[in-house]
C-alpha cells in the first residue's frame, strides 16, 4: 500500500459543481462591488493608501532645503522625480526591539487637519478627474482583455507635523547617526502637508462566470497633482532627509553622497525593502520613472501550490502631475500602459 | 493616523504581494474537496462543505495574510472548521461509496478498482478520528507534514510518526484480507 495507492481515491470535483461554485463566488464579488459601502472600495484602498503614504514619505525624506533663510516659507514641494531608497526591514525591527518606539516618534507628531475620506466610486474617469481637479490621462493601450472596471476618487486629507527635536535626537542616537545635528530652533516648528485628491482607475479583464476573478486582479492607475508641503523658514530639511536615510540603513557616507546627488526640491524617495524588492529606472514618455517590484519572500513552510505573484509599482511624473501604476507581474505591462497615456 | 500609515509603508507593508485568487480557486478546489471526501463525507455533502468553505474564504479573503499561513493552509483551516460544524449539527457520517471510480476504465478494471476503493474506504472509515483527519490532509488534500502540523497543532515529527504508524496499520489490515 503505497502513497500513490492511498492518494488514488482522489477525484476531480464535478465540472458542473466547479462552475456553479465559481458562479457563486463571482456573485459574491459582484455584490461587494455594487454595494455602496466602503467595503466595495477596498480594492482601491491599497493603491490609495500607497499614494497617501507615498506623499507622507516626503515628510521624512523629500523636503526642500532652505535656500534663503529670509523667506517666510518655502516654495511648495513639487514631485518631478522618484528615487528608490533601499530599506532594511530587519534593521528597523532591530531598532524597534532596541526600544525605539516608531509610533510615538512619528504618529504622535502628526495632527490630522483634514480627515482623509474613504475613496468614492465615480461615474466615469471624466467626472472623477473633474472631481479631483486634474486633467484626465487615460491609457490608449492596455494588456489584452483589460478594460476599465472602476473609477474612484480618494481624498487623503491634510496633515500638520510638529517637530520635536528631542525625539529626532533620540532617533538619530538609536540609528547611530550621531554625525547629524538637529538644530535646537527646529523644536516646535510645524510642517503643513496637503495631499491632493487622487483619481484611481482600475483596469481588469471582464468577469467570467466560469472563473471568479481575484479582488486585486488587473492594474490600478493613480494620478494626482503634486502633494503640497509648506515649511517654516530656516528649516534645513535635507538634514531630516539624511536622518531618514540613516534610519533606513545607509552609512553616514552613503547618506551624505545620496543627499548630495539628488535634488531634494523635486525628488520623492520611495523606500524599497532590500530583501524582497527590486527597482530600476525606466523611461516613460521621455521622463524618468521608477519601477519597483516586490518579490514573494522565500521560506514559506507550506510546499503546496501558492500562486503568489510578483507585484510592480511604476511611479513617474509629467506635466505637473504624479502618476502611480500598480499591478501584478514584472512591470513590463505597466511600462507599456504608462507609455500610452494620453 | 497618518504617521501609522507612514510606518506601514516604511516597514513591512512594502512587502505586500498580490494573491492570484483565480489560481487559488483552480488549485485549491480539488484539495479542499478531496480533504472532505477522505474525511468521510459523501460526494453531495463534500460539495456542500466545499462550497461553504470557499464562500467563507471569499468573503474573508481581504483579511488573509500570507505571512501567517500559506493560502492552502488557510483554506484547509476553514474546511476543517466547516467540517467540524457540520458534524456537530448533522447525522452520523455516511460510509463512503465508490462513486469516484472512473467510468472510462474497462468493466473488469472498473470492477477491480471499485472493490479496492470500497475496501480502502471501509478501512479508512474504521480509523480513529485524529488518524483519519491526518490521512485526509495528507492524501486527500496533499498537504505536507509541516502544513498538517500547523493545522492540527501537532509537531511535525509527531505528524510523521502518526502517519507512518497509521499507514502501517492500514497496510497490515489490507494484507490480512488478501489482495482483493
Amino acid at each position: 500500500m503505497s502513497d500513490e495507492f492511498l492518494s488514488g481515491l482522489r477525484e476531480e470535483p464535478r465540472r458542473e459543481f466547479s462552475e456553479r461554485l465559481a458562479q457563486r463566488l463571482h456573485e459574491i464579488d459582484e455584490a461587494r462591488a455594487s454595494a455602496p459601502t466602503p467595503g466595495a472600495l477596498r480594492r482601491f484602498a491599497p493603491a490609495l493608501a500607497g499614494a497617501g503614504t507615498l506623499a507622507l514619505v516626503s515628510l521624512l525624506f523629500t523636503l526642500e532645503p532652505v535656500r534663503a533663510a529670509a523667506r517666510d516659507f518655502l516654495d511648495l514641494f513639487r514631485v518631478k522625480r522618484f528615487a528608490a531608497v533601499p530599506v532594511d526591514p530587519a534593521r528597523l525591527a532591530r531598532l524597534a526591539q532596541g526600544g525605539l518606539d516608531f509610533k510615538s516618534l512619528v504618529a504622535e507628531q502628526v495632527q490630522v487637519v483634514v480627515k482623509p475620506d474613504k475613496p468614492q466610486v465615480v461615474a466615469s474617469p471624466e467626472s472623477g478627474a473633474l472631481d479631483a481637479g486634474i486633467a484626465l490621462a487615460q491609457p490608449t493601450s492596455l494588456p489584452r482583455g483589460f478594460e476599465l472596471a472602476e473609477a474612484a476618487v480618494g481624498r487623503p486629507g491634510s496633515f500638520r507635523v510638529q517637530v520635536d527635536t528631542a525625539k529626532l535626537e533620540a532617533l538619530a542616537l538609536a540609528a547611530g547617526a550621531d554625525e547629524i545635528e538637529i538644530p535646537a530652533f527646529w523644536n516646535g516648528a510645524t510642517i503643513e502637508i496637503a495631499l491632493p485628491p487622487v483619481l484611481a482607475l482600475r483596469y481588469a479583464r471582464p468577469p467570467d462566470p466560469a472563473v471568479p476573478r481575484p479582488t486585486g486582479d488587473g492594474m490600478v492607475l493613480l494620478q494626482s497633482a503634486s502633494p503640497q508641503v509648506q515649511l517654516p523658514a530656516g528649516f534645513e530639511l535635507a538634514t531630516l532627509g539624511r536622518l531618514g536615510l540613516r534610519v533606513a540603513g545607509m552609512s553616514a557616507e552613503e547618506a551624505e553622497r545620496f543627499s548630495r546627488a539628488i535634488d531634494w526640491r523635486s525628488t520623492l524617495l520611495v523606500p524599497v525593502p532590500v530583501q524582497s524588492g527590486t527597482y530600476r529606472e525606466v523611461e516613460v514618455a521621455g521622463r524618468t520613472g521608477l519601477l519597483v517590484t516586490y518579490l514573494p519572500p522565500a521560506g514559506s513552510a507550506d510546499a503546496g501550490p501558492r500562486r503568489l505573484r510578483q507585484q510592480a509599482l511604476l511611479l513617474w511624473s509629467a506635466a505637473g502631475k504624479a502618476y502611480a501604476l500598480m499591478g501584478a507581474g514584472n512591470g513590463m505591462d505597466l511600462v507599456e500602459t504608462a507609455q500610452s497615456l494620453r | 493616523m497618518g504617521g501609522e500609515r507612514l510606518l506601514a509603508w516604511l516597514i513591512p507593508a512594502v512587502e505586500r504581494e498580490a494573491v492570484d485568487w483565480e489560481a487559488v480557486y483552480r488549485e485549491e478546489l480539488p484539495r479542499v474537496f478531496n480533504f472532505l471526501r477522505y474525511r468521510g463525507f459523501d460526494r453531495d455533502t463534500a460539495e456542500d462543505l466545499t462550497s461553504a468553505t470557499f464562500e467563507k474564504a471569499w468573503r474573508a479573503r481581504d483579511r488573509y495574510r500570507r505571512e501567517r499561513a500559506a493560502v492552502s493552509t488557510w483554506l484547509l483551516t476553514i474546511a476543517r472548521n466547516v467540517a467540524i460544524d457540520h458534524l456537530r449539527r448533522a447525522r452520523p457520517e455516511r460510509p463512503l461509496d465508490d462513486e469516484s471510480v472512473r467510468t472510462e476504465d474497462t468493466p473488469e478494471t472498473a470492477a477491480l478498482q471499485a472493490a479496492q476503493v470500497r475496501r480502502l474506504r471501509r478501512l479508512l472509515g474504521g480509523l480513529p478520528e485524529r488518524e483519519r483527519e491526518l490521512l485526509a490532509l495528507k492524501y486527500g488534500a496533499g498537504a505536507t507534514n509541516r502544513a498538517i502540523a500547523a493545522l492540527t497543532g501537532l509537531s511535525e515529527s509527531n505528524v510523521g510518526t502518526i502517519l507512518h504508524r497509521t499507514v502501517g496499520a492500514l497496510r497490515a489490515r489490507w494484507d490480512e484480507g488478501g489482495a482483493q
